[in-house]
This record gives structure tokens, C-alpha cells and sequence, in this order.
């Protein structure tokens, strides 16, 4: 009795084990009401372009509304897989790259069934099949991993965060550092943010660490290190940095920001600089160079030409003369930033003459957060009425202008933004294909991250960074924060990098 | 022989339900601190929750825990669950320490710390940082206790494997897997296994740390799930004294238990455990009608928030919000609020913790006065170092649904779907009153402000809406304020709208008494009962009659308080002053 009590119990272990294993394909229902309209699924991939390596699109239907979900991918080749698992799409990761394989440079065609939720007058719900929709999948491949800040979208207090990396053919999320293993004032806490890479790669990189055991983390060559980029005279350490593309100088600027909170806007919070400048930190000599220090006016988010012979940087315009001076809490909307430019000669680290880059003001608004597409010929920003913080701003959008005749004529990247939430912190893939953005549009309140591919100087309706469990996006209660491009995965581990916080 | 043995049986059965029904007696008369507990803790349904609690030891336990304590959102299902466990912890520990006869009842002692450590919390329901606090530690130390059972069921010489057993479970037991080797090791004579047991207890937590977190704080690793009460504004070590002695019992019964088996032991054990509770326990009216009154506002009932208001001489600020709040949406304020009481006593907290309205219920409070924005701003402040718990989640669905932020209310909603007994929450509707005042205001850009200050001084500014109701709290916050220049913009105000309709109680007492302190050079002269003004007059008289020279003003208030205490000029010359003390700008950009 007691043997076969453990075969039993050994069966039904390897049962589980198979059952745990195995992917449903579900049958497509033999009868069904027609729609003629597209699923409202979750996250929208609707018609989307995608790169041939992203990890699989999974998606559900709206569980209030639906109770059972079937999706039947066909790929060019003639092959057809059906998937569903409630009102969920979770496509194994070998079958959605079998998949994209099948169908780059062409398109994977989606139909979708749901069925809906029983409701008082039925007992059973109804199989309804959807218009089909296509995703195309494009022959230009997105960089594998993108890192990020994950935070809560918060407002003075914060507890912890962590910059991670992802893998975007899969979904694996690994740490690049957290808050807590240096903290050692608790009375203080710990803020990091701002990790920037130098040319897409990671032996060259830095973040900053802001209270308790506080500095720039900076990686040279592999190696890491901890540095103060604050000099008696610049008004703090480096804030927003920018690595040069090839020379081991970072351009950063130096600011005094505060905030308010707005009692009635739907804005809600107003991130604004006091004062701020720029700095040139050249790792060789661990020298701070002022770049610029205009103490009337505002200096702010440099970046590098690709070819590393220019800084563009937001500067604002003056106030109107009867403003000059006044609390910045009734100034605050009418601070407006222009895009310039100086030239950089790397072997003397001096720079040219500012030019004038893109006149937001004359236009009555603001742009922020320039950067530079590979080749060289786009250049994208974000956009907003007034003020330099625009992932608060609701009306804020990326716009993308040509910076010379090489450019596409007509750009058009309406498609990259949404409708009334803020869009911003855009940045390029390292081939200049595929634009990533971090926008509220799915709730107004928490930042995702979204990507959109980008050729001639079109962009493709943007789609939502995909997650393995599409549920994920819902129970998530942080932002994606500051995120940006990279060819190779952060390879130094939490715990070297605490190390230089202990040395 | 067979009468002692009788008589034995006696007492330890007596003990036993003695502490029993003190068991029931606690947890009843705490159904209401479970009920915030379960509305303070987070549990968030999805990945991202059990893994950022997975990446830490103990974090098995802390994610059973935080789903065990939702079920307090029906305290008597809660506690049924909690006696469950600690039914089994006393027959498992009965095992595992190998109790016989009367020194079964040494777990008691056990289940006593348990039953205190749930009970002693006080104020720090509200701020403390550790999920799945309520459950975690009983179910942890059930577990320790079944493996030991198993352990010692097994020979002697097998011991070392329970001791690298208990070795990898550390990422699930936390300290509870050291306190099984020390437990285990101590139960038996030395040998050498005891010996090994003690190396892989000197080095679990470093190997672990060195294999599994080393994105870890070190700190955090060592004595995993050790509740240890620690923010950045404060930290207590009085709550961990049951931990503290749960781990001294479980050694001790390790050492001598299977001694004790002694007839007086229960009654010993079952008074100790009661004694021991009893001393630690906050007890406190303010603490639990506070949590009561936070409840019954969230759900809009407001006539119960009113009924205990009305039993409350001496209420902290957050009941006093609540009461004025309950009188607006009940359309008495001007009426009745000075009547029942505008005074209000500190938090009786005996470790003087940061806890003040912001912790307690300032979202709702705001909420409730329309400032949603600020009333989202502080459910973030609080729930990101406590947790997004229900009643934040709540809190947040409330104010989006007032924004007019639908795809933010179903995503709280969801979030809030997903917890074990709210399965069918939805956001009440936007009361009117809240509507209303939410437009009565214009924009402007503040600071971090301290919260019932903040209030005060707000809203007595509202001189010049044009909502019935905002004129109403604008004249009723200047009053609260002593503040006549402001008293009189917000009383032209509130005389503008409110033309043709009877002049509120407190409105004359506040109008006489400025006209006659601190008039305006352009007087606005309204009409006033007779008979208030003869009160008015009577005031003065008596406090003229009763003042000595050299004689307090507390002693002075104490003898007026009974036949002046509800009038508006009793609040003005002796109450409590809300505080009003600026603002502070935030310094920092996040």
C-alpha cells in the first residue's frame, strides 16, 4: 500500500510538472459573434512594428469584460499557433522567436477571439472573433538591453529604487545597484539616478548617488570608482549627464532644483531649476571645466553630437523684464528653454561660439532633453509649454526637427506620442531605427516605457515595452525612470559597485 | 494518587482556559486595531510584489504573511485564522520540545509573545515598515517548530542533515532556521553533530549572503525577519522584546523543558503569559475610536463618525477633522462644531514616534475638503515608506475617480480586486460636497506644508469663492484660527452667498465677539440673537467673577469649561490653538 502511495504520489509530481511545462493552445472556437473592430487588448499591439529580436508580444483582453481569450498568429510561411490561457496571450519565448524569424521584414497577422464574462441575462458567455490586426516586424533589430530607474511616481519621500537593465529579446530584469546596500544614514536616505553610458556601452558608464554616501559611481574602462564632481565654484555636483562619444570627458550640468506641488492642476508637480550650469569632468585629471555659468539664466541637459564635434543643451530665455527677479512660484510659466549648440575641440577641451539650435519661445514653448539620432541628421527633444520637467507635463510631446539636407524631408513622428499625457526623456537606438520614449499615456500617472520604430523620417505607432505576464503593467506601482539604450548588459555586479562606497 | 492526579488535570486544564478566553478577550476587544492593520498592510497580487519580497530572506514568509493579514479586513475571520495557528504552534511545540502532561502548557508562554507582539504595536500600525508583519512571525515559528518535530523524530545521528537543512532553509525561515539549529543542538548532549550545528549557525547568514543577496545590505541579511521598528524618524526596541523572548522560551524549553512537568506550571505559565501581555499591550480609548472614526469616514458614513465624536470630550486633531468634516456633509458645522468640542489632546504615545494627522488620515481629510492633488500627494509620501496599502489604494482610486482619471481608478480598483475579501470594492460615488469644493479654489504652487496647519491656514484664505460651501469652511477655519482679519474677509464672503438664511450659532458667537475685540474700521453689521449676546455678556461677567490674580489660565478654563465650554468664545480665549506655523519650501527635485 505504502509503494503505491509513492508511485502515486511521484505520478502526480511529474504530472504537475508536465502540466506546469507546457504551453496551452487552445482551440479556436468553432462558432463565434463577428466584430468589426480591433481587440481592445492590452498593451495595444495593434498594428504595431517591431524588431526582429524583441521578447514576445504577450497581451490579454480586459478580464472585467472577458473571461477567456484565443489568439491564432499566422506568419508568411503558412504557419499557424493558436495560444490563450484565460484572457491571457503568454507566447513562449522559442515560439515567438521561431515566429519573428518567419516574419521579418513582413508581417504577422493576429486574430483574436474573446469570450465574454457571464453576465446576469447569460449564463454562458459568447465567443466574439475581432477584426484581425498585423505586426509588422522589422528587419532592423532594436539594441538588446535598455536600463532604467524604477521608483515610485513620487514626491518628496521616496524608499527604495534601483536602476535596472533589461533584456529586450527576453524578459529577464537584472539590478545595476539599489539604494540600500550603502546607505548608512537612514535619517537621510539614499537617491540614485541618472546612469548615462558612453556610447552605448557599459565599461564606460556612471550613475550618481545623492544624501547618504553620496558621489558619482564611475566606471573607466571596467574600472570602478567613486568621484565629487562638486568644486567651490560650481553650484552642485554634476546633475544630468551626457559621456562624450569617444573622449573620457562627460559634459554634466550643474543645478539647484526644487519643487512644488499644484493645489488644483491636474499637472500636479512642477520640477524647476533655481540656477544651473554646465561643466565639462575630465576623467584623466579628475578636472571640473565650466562651460557655462550664465547667472541669469538656466543651462541644462547636454548632449553629444555622434561624431563628438558638438554639445547641444536646453538654455532658457530671459524673463520679461517685470518678472526678473520675482519667486520663482509665480515665474515658473514663463521659464522657456531654447536648443543650442557649441562645437567641442576634444584636444584642447574648449568650446566654440553658442548657436541657436531650435527657438521654442518664439513659439510660446519649451524644449528640453535634445538627442541626436546615429547619423547624425534628426535631432529629437521634448516639448511642453513652459519649464524643463516635462514627464509632468501633460501637454508635453517629442518632436523630432532635421539637422541637415540628408534628413527625410518630411518627418512625421505624431504616431511616437499620445493624446493629452506627458511624453519625454526620448533617445535613439545605436542604429538609429528604433526611438524609446517614457510616457503616462496608459494612466496619466505611471511612466512606461515605449518604442517606436523610425525610418525616413517616419515613426510607427509606438508600442508598450512588452512584459511576460501583460498583467504586470497593472500591479506594477513604479515608474520607469530615465530610460536608455545599450548594446551589452552592465556586467559589474550590486556588490562591486557597493564596494567603493567601503574602500 | 489518583485525586493529585486529578487535581493536576484540573489546573491545567483551568489554566489552559483561562488563557484561552483572555486570548478571545484580547483579540476582541482589538478587533478594530486588526481591522487598520489589514487596512495598513500591503499585499499586492502580481510578480512584482512576491519577487521584490523573494529577493530577501524571509521574504516567503513575509508574502504569506502580508496575504494572511487581508483577511483581517473581517477582524473575526483574521483572528479566527491567528488562533488557528497558534493552536497548532502549541500542539507542534508540545512535539518538538517534547512536553508531557502539565509542561504541555510551557507554550503558552510562546503563543503569549505571539499574542503580544500584535498587541503592542501602538502607533506604529501606522508607520512601520515591515510586510506581512501580523502573520508572518506565528506562521515562521510553526514551521520551526514542525521541522523540529521532524527532526526529533528522526535518530540522532541524522541530525546533521536537519542542520543543512535548516541551513537552506534560511531564505524562507529567516532567523527562525538559526533558532532551529540553537534549539536543536541545545535539546540533545553535546556531540560533535551539536557542534557542526553551531559552525552552520555562526555562518548561515554570511554564506547566504555571499551565494544568494549580495545586493544586499549585510544588515538586512543577518537575523532575516528579526522585526526590528526602524524609519528614518524613529525607532523602538520595545517591540521586539517578544521576539526577544519567544527565541529566550524556545532555547529554554530546548534546555529544561521536558523538567517541568510539574502540576503548579500551568497556572505559573497561563499567569505569566497574561502578565506578560497585559504589560506590554497599548491600550488606549483615542488610539482604537480614532481607527474607528478613520473606517467609518471612508465609507461616508458620517453619522457615525458623528455619534463618536459625540461621546469624545477629549479627542486627538485627526478626530476633530473628522467630526467637522462629518458636520459639514451633515450641514451643522457653524452650527454644532464648537458645541461638541474644537480642543484636542496629543497621541498618548509612549514612544514618542512621528505619527501626527499626516500618518493617521490626512488623505482623507484632504480628500474630503477636495484637495485631491494634495490628498494623492500624501497618499504617496505615506504608502511609499508604508506600503501601498488598502487604504491608501483606496484613497488613490477615490481621488482619481474626483480628478476624473478613470484609467488610474481601474487600475487601483483592479489592484484592490485582487485582495482576498475585496473582491467586489468599487469607489464610492464623488459626494457632492467634494465636487463642489474641488472647483471652489484657484491653483497655486506649495510647498511641503505641516498637514492640520496646512488646513488651517488654506482654507481660511478662501475669501473669495463662490461656493456656498467653501465660504462656509473659509469662515469656520478664520474662526478656528483666532484670526479676525481674516474672520472678517471670510464673513463678507459667507454673508454674500448665504443672504436670506438663518445666521449660524457659532457664526453670531464669533461675529459678537470680534465686533467687540477686534472691529473692523468699516463695520458689517448683521443681526444677532438677543439672547446670544446676553450670553455673550454673561461670559465676561463670569470670567471676571471667577479670575483671580496669580491664577492659571488652566484653572481657570476647568471652571468655565462645564457651562461656557460649548460656545466659540470659550474655544478662543482657552482652547487649543491649531498649529499655524509656515510652511516649508522642499528643497529637493525628485
Amino acid at each position: 500500500m505504502k509503494k503505491h502511495l509513492h508511485i502515486l504520489t511521484l505520478l502526480l509530481a511529474v504530472a504537475l510538472l508536465f502540466m506546469s511545462s507546457c504551453t496551452n493552445h487552445p482551440d479556436v472556437p468553432s462558432s463565434s459573434k463577428a466584430v468589426k473592430s480591433l481587440p481592445d487588448i492590452f498593451p495595444d499591439y495593434c498594428d504595431v512594428t517591431v524588431p526582429c529580436n524583441i521578447a514576445p508580444l504577450n497581451f490579454m483582453l480586459p478580464s472585467d469584460r472577458y473571461a477567456a481569450c484565443v489568439a491564432r498568429i499566422s506568419t508568411p510561411d503558412g504557419q499557424q499557433r493558436t495560444y490563450g490561457q484565460g484572457v491571457k496571450v503568454q507566447i513562449p519565448e522559442s515560439d515567438w522567436h521561431t515566429i519573428l524569424h518567419a516574419s521579418t521584414g513582413k508581417s504577422i497577422k493576429v486574430e483574436v477571439w474573446g469570450k465574454t464574462a457571464k453576465s446576469e441575462s447569460e449564463q454562458n458567455g459568447e465567443w466574439l472573433s475581432f477584426s484581425p490586426f498585423e505586426i509588422h516586424v522589422a528587419e532592423e533589430p532594436i539594441d538588446e538591453y535598455i536600463s532604467y530607474r524604477l521608483i515610485e511616481p513620487s514626491y518628496v519621500a521616496w524608499d527604495y529604487m534601483e536602476i535596472a537593465q533589461r533584456h529586450l529579446t527576453t524578459f529577464e530584469e537584472t539590478q545595476i545597484f539599489n539604494n540600500e546596500i550603502t546607505c548608512v544614514d537612514k535619517t537621510k536616505g539614499q537617491c540614485i539616478n541618472c546612469h548615462s553610458y558612453q556610447n552605448y556601452k557599459t565599461d564606460n558608464m556612471l550613475f550618481h548617488v545623492r544624501l547618504s554616501n553620496g558621489g558619482t559611481v564611475l566606471v573607466n574602462d571596467g574600472k570602478v570608482s567613486k568621484v565629487n564632481m562638486k568644486r567651490d565654484y560650481t553650484i552642485s555636483s554634476g546633475v544630468y549627464p551626457a559621456w562624450h562619444p569617444t573622449a573620457k570627458v562627460i559634459a554634466l550640468s550643474t543645478n539647484k532644483t526644487r519643487q512644488g506641488f499644484h493645489t488644483a492642476d491636474p499637472n500636479k508637480i512642477e520640477v524647476y531649476d533655481m540656477a544651473s550650469d554646465m561643466i565639462l569632468y575630465d576623467i584623466a585629471t579628475d578636472s571640473v571645466i565650466v562651460v557655462s555659468a550664465d547667472t541669469t539664466l538656466l543651462e541644462v541637459y547636454p548632449t553629444w553630437s555622434p561624431d563628438g564635434r558638438y554639445l547641444y543643451y536646453c538654455k532658457s530665455v530671459p524673463l520679461p523684464e517685470e518678472l526678473a527677479g520675482k519667486d520663482i512660484r509665480s515665474t515658473y510659466q514663463k521659464v522657456q528653454y531654447n536648443l543650442y549648440r557649441r562645437s567641442f575641440d576634444e584636444p584642447t577641451l574648449s568650446f566654440g561660439e553658442e548657436e541657436l539650435v531650435y527657438d521654442a519661445a518664439s513659439q510660446d514653448k519649451s524644449a528640453t532633453l535634445p538627442r541626436i539620432s546615429p547619423d547624425g541628421h534628426y535631432l529629437l527633444f521634448a516639448q511642453g509649454r513652459y519649464g524643463c520637467f516635462h514627464i509632468r507635463h501633460l501637454d508635453a510631446d517629442i518632436l523630432c526637427m532635421a539637422l541637415d539636407d540628408e534628413a527625410a524631408p518630411d518627418i512625421d513622428i505624431s504616431k511616437l506620442n499620445s493624446e493629452g499625457f506627458p511624453d519625454s526623456y526620448p533617445s535613439w537606438s545605436s542604429n538609429g531605427h528604433w526611438i524609446m520614449c517614457a510616457s503616462r499615456r496608459d494612466d496619466s500617472n505611471y511612466c512606461r516605457v515605449y518604442f517606436s520604430y523610425f525610418k525616413d523620417g517616419k515613426a510607427e505607432k509606438a508600442f508598450m515595452m512588452p512584459q511576460e505576464d501583460p498583467e504586470h503593467h497593472t500591479f506594477f506601482l513604479k515608474s520607469y525612470n530615465r530610460p536608455e539604450f545599450m548594446v551589452e548588459p552592465v556586467r559589474i555586479s550590486v556588490d562591486e559597485f557597493s564596494k567603493v562606497f567601503t574602500d | 494518587m489518583i485525586e493529585k492526579s486529578n487535581a493536576s488535570r484540573a489546573v491545567g486544564y483551568g489554566s489552559l482556559l483561562a488563557f484561552v478566553l483572555f486570548v478571545v478577550y484580547i483579540l476582541y476587544i482589538n478587533l478594530e486595531v486588526f481591522y487598520t492593520a489589514h487596512d495598513r498592510s500591503e499585499f499586492i497580487y502580481g510578480s512584482a510584489f512576491f519577487q521584490r519580497l523573494m529577493s530577501k530572506p524571509f521574504g516567503l514568509m513575509q508574502y504569506v504573511g502580508s496575504w494572511l493579514t487581508q483577511l483581517y479586513c473581517k477582524p473575526v475571520i483574521g483572528s479566527g485564522v491567528m488562533v488557528l495557528i497558534w493552536t497548532l504552534i502549541f500542539f507542534a511545540g508540545t512535539k518538538a520540545f517534547r512536553l508531557r502532561g502539565s509542561a504541555s502548557a510551557l507554550m503558552i508562554l510562546p503563543i503569549a509573545c505571539l499574542l503580544t507582539s500584535i498587541v503592542d504595536l501602538g502607533y506604529w500600525i501606522y508607520i512601520y515598515p515591515i510586510r506581512g508583519y501580523w502573520f508572518s512571525q506565528s506562521a515562521a515559528y510553526l514551521l520551526m517548530l514542525l521541522l523540529m518535530w521532524m527532526a526529533r523524530s528522526t535518530p540522532r545521528r541524522w541530525h546533521l542533515l536537519w542542520y543543512l537543512i535548516a541551513f537552506s532553509t534560511y531564505p524562507v525561515l529567516g532567523w527562525y532556521a538559526l533558532l532551529f539549529i540553537l534549539c536543536l543542538s541545545l535539546s540533545e548532549r553535546p556531540s560533535w553533530g551539536e557542534l557542526l550545528g553551531m559552525v552552520i549557525l555562526l555562518f548561515t547568514a554570511s554564506t547566504w549572503r555571499a551565494l544568494l543577496y549580495s545586493h544586499l545590505n549585510s544588515d538586512d541579511v543577518v537575523m532575516a525577519g528579526f522585526p526590528v521598528f526602524d524609519t528614518a524618524l524613529d525607532a523602538s526596541t520595545h517591540q521586539s522584546i517578544p521576539f526577544w523572548t519567544l527565541a529566550a522560551l524556545s532555547i529554554l524549553l530546548s534546555l529544561f523543558g521536558r523538567y517541568l512537568a510539574k502540576w503548579f506550571v500551568p497556572a505559573l505559565c497561563a499567569v505569566s503569559g497574561i502578565i506578560f501581555t497585559l504589560s506590554l499591550m497599548y491600550r488606549d480609548r483615542n488610539y482604537i475610536d480614532e481607527m474607528r472614526m478613520v473606517r467609518h469616514a471612508l465609507d461616508d458614513n458620517w453619522a457615525e463618525v458623528l455619534q463618536i465624536a459625540s461621546d469624545h470630550p477629549r479627542p486627538t486633531n485627526t478626530m476633530m477633522f473628522l467630526k467637522n468634516i462629518a458636520l459639514m456633509n451633515d450641514g451643522s458645522l457653524l452650527d454644532r462644531s464648537f458645541k461638541m468640542g474644537n480642543d484636542y489632546v496629543s497621541l498618548n504615545n509612549p514612544d514618542s514616534l512621528h505619527v501626527t494627522l499626516l500618518d493617521t488620515a490626512s488623505p482623507l481629510v484632504y480628500y474630503n475638503y477636495g484637495m485631491t492633488n494634495e490628498a494623492i500627494r500624501l497618499s504617496f509620501e505615506n504608502a511609499i515608506q508604508a506600503g501601498f496599502s488598502p487604504f491608501y489604494l483606496k484613497m488613490l482610486a477615490r481621488c482619481a475617480q474626483a480628478k476624473g482619471d478613470d484609467k488610474l481608478v481601474e487600475r487601483y480598483t483592479t489592484i484592490l480586486n485582487h485582495l482576498p475579501l475585496y473582491e467586489d470594492w468599487q469607489p464610492a460615488p464623488v459626494s457632492a460636497q467634494v465636487k463642489e469644493l474641488q472647483k471652489s479654489f484657484t491653483d497655486e504652487l506649495t510647498g511641503v506644508e505641516n498637514s492640520d496647519s496646512y488646513l488651517v491656514n488654506d482654507i481660511s484664505l478662501w475669501y473669495s469663492t463662490d461656493s456656498k460651501l467653501a465660504s462656509e469652511q473659509a469662515l469656520f477655519y478664520a474662526m478656528l484660527r483666532c484670526d479676525s482679519r481674516r474672520f472678517w474677509a471670510t464673513l463678507r464672503n459667507y454673508v454674500r452667498l448665504h443672504m436670506d438664511e438663518e445666521f449660524p450659532l457659532h457664526a453670531q458667537e464669533a461675529y459678537i465677539m470680534f465686533m467687540d475685540k477686534s472691529p473692523e474700521e468699516k463695520r458689517i453689521m448683521l443681526p444677532v440673537e438677543q439672547s446670544v449676546y446676553d450670553r455673550y455678556t454673561q461670559f465676561w461677567a463670569t470670567i471676571e467673577k471667577l479670575a483671580r490674580p496669580s491664577m492659571k489660565l488652566e484653572t481657570l478654563s476647568e471652571e468655565l469649561r462645564e457651562e461656557w465650554g460649548d460656545t466659540y468664545w470659550f474655544y478662543n480665549i482657552f482652547g487649543r490653538k491649531i498649529n499655524i506655523s509656515p510652511m516649508i519650501m522642499q528643497e529637493h527635485g525628485n
